[in-house]
């Protein structure tokens, strides 16, 4: 790939108090490129995608997004716009409908008319798979009925990037499947994806890199299927060893 | 309404329902007692109830405007605790210390005595005639010095409100490209309100009596205009089991409202 990475992170820095959370991470990401980054809890890899839209602050280093540095306040909000984020807890908003979770951010931030957001929203709620849904609220809905409205919610933005932070773990087992499936779709589209997940199956069929991160730092990276079966590091075999039983 | 109906299949729900509806018999017992009074003994029940009635309206125009701009106030004084300038928190942080640490009494003197001679001070030292004339409306500064208080209290319970909203849910307003104002508009302080109605309603019964405390500032409300007929007519026990009667109905069928506004609240949209 020789375009220019669309998010590109050099020497990130982080602490929360004494503790570091990232210890210099570099990482480029190209335009329609899927990331998945593993790595035990505690790692940094929650706290590396947050810095991608700057939920979280950082100590030191850069993240420049679509060719804007994540430093005022206005190119956050810019960036911000442009990169959809999917949460493990969903965030739905419960006192607002499926359809006005989808729509209010559209109307709000990208000031669309009523009828266009709603046309909007009414699409992507078809493609996530749940258009009977859009009057019910959020606490009427499965977990994977709510994380996909969420990925809807996120779409509606026509985002650039999509961040997935552990997109699946709050999920019972038989709901993961319906909400990977919406990913994988997503992937097929050529939408550039970083997700945060332990999704072995995801990640061989969608990604095209898979990143292991430890103690603040990226370990290893490389193709999945090359990755997983055939990690070079130490740290990485531990840690497969763990996950793969 | 599915919900409302399924619930109340369910054995004892009926009942709870039931029993906090009941409550407004108090309240028409209440009535009942102040009508019996006026009919059968209209002197002196029925002169008190007249001499008092323009004070009456007094008392809900100065509790209802104060509450009104305590809402405003303190809505503003709660964000000002939030916001992300540390000056500004501050700023409002020594607000809320000090209309909380002094003595509601205390501060309506001041505002009505003290207040204004500051005015007229401030204006002689800048040659500045209307601030040398300055006079304190009474009503005015009752409002003034009610609201100054109660935007305070009325702060916290907008901020534990803003608070108690989980942190997902500005990130994810945030994540959307929202800005703070924004995300708090449509996303947190909706949610907030739930959970501030009850602790708010609360407020407005104590404000209502509370403001008994504007009569020793020259405001002619419900209890001042007791104070003056019980001068004119010595009969303190009518006279005072009169004025808590009428102060009582008051407070009850505010305090009805809001249990009904918030059980409303409760069985919507979930």
């Amino acid at each position: 790939m020789n375009q220019e990475p669309i998010i590109h992170i050099k020497n990130l820095h982080k602490h929360f108090g004494q503790t570091a959370a990232l210890n210099g991470v570099d990482l480029d990401i190209y335009p329609g490129e899927v990331v998945v980054i593993i790595g035990p809890s505690g790692s940094g890899k929650s706290t590396l995608l947050r810095c991608i839209n700057r939920l979280e602050e950082f100590n030191a280093g850069t993240v420049i997004v679509d060719g804007l540095p994540l430093t005022t306040a206005e190119n956050i909000n810019a960036i911000r716009a442009e990169v959809g984020m999917v949460f493990q807890s969903f965030n739905l908003f419960p006192h607002l409908t499926v359809l006005e979770n989808v729509m209010v951010a559209q109307r709000v931030v990208r000031k669309r008319q009523r009828d266009e957001s709603l046309e909007t929203a009414l699409e992507l709620l078809k493609k996530v798979g749940i258009p009977e849904k859009a009057e019910n609220y959020p606490g009427q809905l499965s977990g994977g009925q709510q994380q996909r409205v969420a990925i809807a919610r996120a779409l509606a933005m026509n985002p650039k990037i999509m961040l997935f932070d552990e997109p699946t773990s709050a999920l019972d087992p038989e709901m993961i499947q319906e909400v990977l499936d919406v990913m994988l779709q997503l992937a097929r589209e050529g939408m550039t994806m970083v997700v945060v997940s332990h999704e072995m199956g995801f990640a061989r069929a969608a990604a095209d890199r898979a990143v292991l991160m430890d103690e603040g730092l990226i370990v290893e990276e490389d193709v999945p299927d090359v990755l997983f079966s055939n990690p070079k590091a130490e740290r990485t075999k531990a840690f497969l060893s763990k996950i793969l039983v | 309404m599915q919900i409302r109906k399924e619930l109340e299949k369910v054995p004892g729900y009926e009942v709870a329902d039931h029993r906090i509806d009941s409550w407004w018999w108090l309240v028409v017992a209440v009535i009942g007692i102040v009508v019996l009074l006026a009919t059968l003994q209209p002197d002196p029940y029925w002169r008190i109830m007249r001499f008092v009635s323009d004070g009456l309206l007094i008392t809900v125009g100065v509790t209802l405007i104060a509450f009104v701009l305590t809402l405003f106030t303190g809505l503003i004084a709660a964000l000002g605790r939030l916001a992300q300038s540390s000056f500004i928190r501050w700023l409002t942080t020594i607000y809320v210390e000090i209309a909380r640490g002094v003595p509601l009494l205390v501060q309506l003197l001041f505002w009505y005595f003290a207040f204004p001679s500051l005015v007229q001070a401030f204006g002689r030292l800048i040659q500045y005639r209307p601030f040398e004339r300055y006079l304190a409306n009474p009503f005015a500064m009752a409002i003034l010095g009610l609201t100054f208080c109660y935007a305070a209290y009325m702060s916290e319970i907008y901020r534990a409100g803003i608070q108690s909203i989980p942190k997902g849910q500005n990130e994810a307003a945030r994540s959307l490209g929202m800005s703070h104002g924004q995300a708090m508009r449509y996303i947190i302080l909706p949610q907030a309100i739930k959970v501030i109605l009850p602790p708010v309603g609360n407020e407005f019964i104590s404000l209502l009596k509370d403001s008994s405390l504007v009569s020793v500032v020259a405001v002619a409300d419900m209890t001042r205009r007791g104070r003056e007929f019980m001068a004119a007519n010595f009969i303190p026990v009518e006279t005072w089991m009169m004025i808590a009667l009428l102060y009582l109905i008051m407070t009850l069928i505010s305090g009805r409202v809001v249990a009904w506004m918030e059980r409303k609240t409760q069985t919507e949209s979930r």
